[in-house]
């Protein structure tokens, strides 16, 4: 929202003052990487989902809205619908998880913190497939955690974890969490310690403290998060294939599937399009929330 | 699925890149192009663990031709991006019916008989076939089926056909490839329908059937159907046979058999699109692997049925005993083989997703 008050801002200069071509020159670089590489292909995407296909699949540029009434033939709405129930899990649990993490990261002294926050990006350093994959030998029936429990007895027969939707969440969980950690650090980071103690003085117990005080303080952060796991989890399709199985298909491997196998991409377009207008939907809930939420503070 | 093949590109391009940078100083021009005028230079796009690494080097240090090697796991993602790709691409590794699509449409270079000396190594059944008689744009490269593989340490009753793996106790123990036409073909097998009479007739006719079996899979993948059949997380596969007889060389208690149902036989080719930069080198290439020493170093690593008689005879009793390779007792050449069926590819798709989603 504040890069959007800036280019506003930029654009009211450009009309007043005549140092503005300077912005519009800092300002370049980003617009044309924002044209070729977002406007360009979401309007791609936008003329394939209105056109036709021939026999091998080709994309014929002739108008057509039969691959939007498709879109909402029961399949892919359950379809839909199950995408975004894994990425409200998935989100809910990075919540839990990483709130106490990122709370306790920002409190931290700061050398701790570095170390902390360095913990926090190592994963990064490697493929997420490659991890994916380590997942995999992590959790199938002859893997680590089963050979362990079966070899100290405590388990009497192999756990089935690999391609449930358990592994699917799990999948997505452990590799969304630093998206969550990190925005709700910055907020935590920012909390003005004399605030609690205020709350403290006026006689709050810790948990009044918390819910009163510290949530509504750290939100943005909690909002920000929020978006960077939700948003890319519905249409991850990498992970949910690998871990899941594909027997409880998820929007991505379907519009991946369009591309690929079914030799149908203006219907691989028009979902994807349909995916972009979600997100948007999300976008404009989460940040007319926060944006009150600083009004009011 | 795009991403294990990405990885693979990468494993093998990084390689070549290698190899490239040292061997085209000591180029030797080979006899057989005739006037050639070509840059030393070959672009593959082929399926991923389909040609070894080894082989790729050896003919560059042979040539001094430079190959850089793009991979793909579907024909119809092959499809896409040849078609949008320009001359891209100088040699394509298309099954049967997606040779008959893009020999349908035009895509596809004629090729040279001179330039192919060693195509006398493919057995005469598989010569000529039916999607492309007379091997004017195409020659076979490995063939194989999609069979049934079996843990039998898991599993004690004995199976026969599809009938037998998607029962009830099965459920949650099945690996089987995610290939929405392939599943389809299964069903027509058991209810009798011809596997090329795809019509929304026919579609309609086997839901049924496949509303029952699908529920009982636990994993669909076509990458690597192997792994999870290794990792044990499932016992029961239908799968490339390729894949089966890697399982059977590693352990001998996955055994393969082809479905009673009936099985069909897929044959994947080389072919030089319209548009090649380097058709010269293309034909160098091919004729290269059809070489029998070459051709049986290939089967050594993918254990596919090897439509080269010549590298047949090079391949060991083991190899040649493998079941998933070579299936006993079974006509190969009397099997059928998928035909292109255009734009119904996409009811089949919707069809086997919607019953994956558990729709109606």
């Amino acid at each position: 929202m504040a890069g959007a008050n800036w280019l506003n801002r930029g654009g009211r200069d450009l009309g007043s003052h005549r140092a503005g071509w300077k912005a519009w020159l800092l300002l370049g670089p980003l617009l044309l990487w924002l044209g070729l590489f977002v406007l360009l292909p979401t309007l791609l995407l936008v003329l394939t989902s209105f056109s036709q296909r021939d026999e091998l699949g080709r994309v014929v540029y002739s108008f057509t809205l039969e691959n939007y009434t498709r879109c909402f033939d029961p399949i892919w709405l359950s379809i839909f619908w199950n995408s975004i129930l894994y990425a409200v899990i998935a989100t809910v649990i990075c919540v839990l998880v990483g709130y106490p993490a990122a709370y306790a990261i920002g409190r931290a002294s700061p050398a701790n913190r570095r170390i902390l926050l360095t913990l926090v990006m190592i994963p990064f350093w490697t493929s997420f497939l490659i991890r994916t994959y380590a997942w995999i030998s992590i959790l199938s029936q002859e893997g680590l955690v089963n050979s362990l429990l079966l070899s100290s007895h405590i388990l009497p027969a192999p756990l089935s974890m690999m391609y449930t939707p358990f592994a699917i969440v799990l999948g997505l969980v452990y590799n969304y969490l630093p998206f969550m950690i990190l925005p709700i650090y910055t907020s935590v980071e920012k909390l003005d310690n004399s605030l609690i103690e205020a709350a403290y003085d006026l006689g709050a117990g810790p948990l009044r403290a918390f819910s009163s005080v510290i949530i509504p303080l750290t939100k943005p952060g909690i909002a920000a998060g929020a978006l960077l796991v939700f948003v890319p989890a519905i249409a991850m399709y990498a992970i949910t294939t690998l871990m899941g199985g594909g027997s409880n298909p998820t929007i991505g491997e379907v519009i991946q599937n369009q591309f690929t196998r079914a030799r149908n991409q203006p219907f691989g377009a028009a979902l994807g399009v349909l995916l972009m207008l979600l997100f948007l939907v999300c976008f404009l809930i989460l940040g007319r929330k926060t944006n009150s939420d600083d009004r009011s503070t | 699925m795009k991403i294990p093949a990405l990885r693979h590109l990468i494993l093998t391009i990084l390689p070549i890149a290698l190899v490239a940078c040292g061997g085209a100083t000591k180029s030797a021009p080979t006899a057989n192009a005739p006037g050639s005028v070509e840059d030393k230079k070959v672009s593959l796009f082929c399926w991923s663990e389909y040609i070894p690494q080894s082989i790729i080097d050896d003919f560059s240090k042979e040539t001094g031709i430079n190959v850089s090697v793009e991979n793909y796991s579907s024909n119809e993602e092959m499809l896409s991006k040849l078609l949008a790709g320009g001359g891209k691409y100088d040699l394509i590794q298309p099954s049967e019916y997606t040779v008959e699509a893009l020999v349908k449409d035009g895509q596809l270079l004629p090729l040279s008989p001179a330039a192919l000396s060693n195509l006398s190594n493919i057995a005469p059944e598989f010569r000529s076939m039916s999607f492309d008689p007379g091997n004017k744009f195409s020659v076979p490269f490995m063939a194989g089926f999609v069979g049934i593989c079996v843990n039998t340490d898991k599993v004690k009753t004995p199976i026969q056909g599809f009938r037998d793996i998607f029962t009830p106790e099965h459920k949650g123990r099945i690996v089987i490839v995610d290939d929405a036409r392939e599943i389809v073909s299964w069903a027509f097998g058991e209810s009798k329908i011809e596997i090329n009479d795809i019509t929304t007739e026919n579609l309609a006719k086997i839901k049924p059937l496949l509303k029952k079996w699908l529920p009982f899979v636990k994993v669909y993948d076509s990458d690597s159907p192997k792994t999870s059949l290794k990792n044990g997380d499932v016992d029961l596969g239908v799968v490339w046979s390729g894949e089966a007889a890697r399982l059977y060389d590693e352990n001998k208690k996955f055994t393969f058999l082809l479905p009673q149902e009936g099985a069909h036989l897929f044959v994947d080719n080389m072919a030089i699109p319209k548009n090649a930069t380097h058709p010269q080198n293309a034909h160098l290439f091919i004729n290269y692997l059809l070489r029998a020493e070459i051709s049986k170093r290939i089967s050594d690593a993918f254990p596919y049925y090897n439509p080269n008689a010549a590298a047949r005879k090079l391949l060991s009793p083991e190899q040649l005993a493998n079941p998933a390779s070579y299936p006993p007792a079974q006509d190969i050449t009397r099997m059928q083989t998928f035909r292109d069926i255009g734009q119904q590819s996409a009811a089949v798709d919707e069809l086997v997703t919607q019953i994956k989603a558990g729709g109606k």
